[in-house]
């Protein structure tokens, strides 16, 4: 097991997920979101390819009102 | 026969052919169907949106995002809350892929006290961005070195601040947006933050901006809908007057009525 940083939270994952797979284990089901992994953009095209490591910061974001 | 006039000028911004110049937010309204009923009314064709962390799924979706969907006007992503080129050019691409737009209101705040932008870090976002194929809309002081370097780095389109964000203090410095209007007769100017009265808009217009994008004088009114109404007039009345050519000032009285024939006529030593 590892533990990252998913948007400012402590969370435990198991080793070796790729982008696609803690999205799964972090139960995030609506879509519409895109996700960085320690500050820089991972597309969607680069998600099964982008492994997390112990350590990460992960930011999930998703629409909010601006100005 | 009198005829209403209105502005007969659409306009060109990021590609896109628009006839309202009025640019708003979608923050800080009382309720959803009071931001709806607002950015409807105000006839904007461009709405700011943001992207934050968003918890893990309930299964709820997003309703503010199902609204402004519904909308069916462009969608113009910021990168508030960014401090630096790198926070903000990755905020940038991950709004690229949830919004499916090219545009960027590039934010990259220099002064926590005032949300005044950092120039520095603003320009170096600016040029990755654009190589990056974003049509940046930055957000920027009325400093007119700044915006030449901006417009060095390939904006098409610049956003200087009226004043603070937020702050609803008008137009600061009328003379620097009047000179970087001068400078750049062919970008896309749009005045952005510290408008808070229709008076504002109205007078960043006659100015010879393109437009202009606000949301807290709006949002906050105690009427943000029949304030979002005002704005559209406000932004007309300001185009139109623009388009009609604002007189010259002059030093002294001159009297409009004429003098030849005026009756009772007062002989003063």
């Amino acid at each position: 097991m590892i533990n990252v940083s998913v948007n400012g939270e402590v969370k435990e994952l198991e080793t070796n997920l790729n982008v696609s797979q803690m999205i799964e284990a972090l139960e995030y089901k609506v879509k519409g979101f895109a996700v960085a992994v320690n500050t820089t953009f991972v597309p969607i095209a680069k998600y099964d390819e982008t492994i997390i490591k112990e350590g990460d910061t992960i930011d999930i974001l998703a629409p909010v009102q601006g100005g | 026969m009198t005829k209403k006039l209105e502005s007969n000028n659409t306009w060109q911004i990021g590609g896109k052919t628009l006839s309202s110049r009025l640019l708003i937010g979608s923050a800080l309204y009382p309720s959803p169907a009071n931001m709806e009923d607002a950015i409807r009314i105000s006839g904007a064709q461009i709405v700011t949106v943001s992207l934050r962390r968003q918890a893990a799924g309930e299964g709820r979706g997003n309703p503010f995002w199902d609204i402004i969907k519904s909308l069916g006007i462009e969608v113009l992503p910021n990168t508030a809350g960014s401090h630096s080129a790198k926070e903000a050019i990755t905020t940038a691409q991950m709004a690229r892929e949830v919004f499916g737009t090219n545009w960027v209101k590039l934010e990259v705040i220099g002064d926590q006290y005032n949300l005044q932008p950092d120039p520095f870090e603003t320009v170096k976002a600016a040029e990755v961005l654009i190589k990056e194929g974003f049509e940046v809309f930055p957000y920027t002081t009325d400093d007119l070195v700044v915006a030449k370097r901006l417009a060095d780095v390939g904006c098409k389109i610049i956003m200087p601040w009226g004043s603070m964000i937020g702050s609803g203090k008008g137009l600061m410095n009328p003379d620097n947006l009047t000179a970087i209007r001068k400078q750049f007769p062919d970008l896309q100017l749009v005045v952005d933050a510290g408008i808070g009265k229709p008076s504002h808009a109205a007078q960043a217009m006659e100015l010879g901006y393109d437009g202009v994008l606000l949301n807290s004088a709006i949002a906050l009114a105690q009427d943000p809908v029949k304030m979002a109404d005002a704005f559209r007039l406000a932004v007309e009345a300001g185009r139109l007057g623009y388009e009609a050519g604002v007189m010259k000032e002059r030093e002294f009285a001159s009297p409009s009525t004429p003098t030849v024939g005026t009756p009772f006529w007062h002989q003063f030593n």
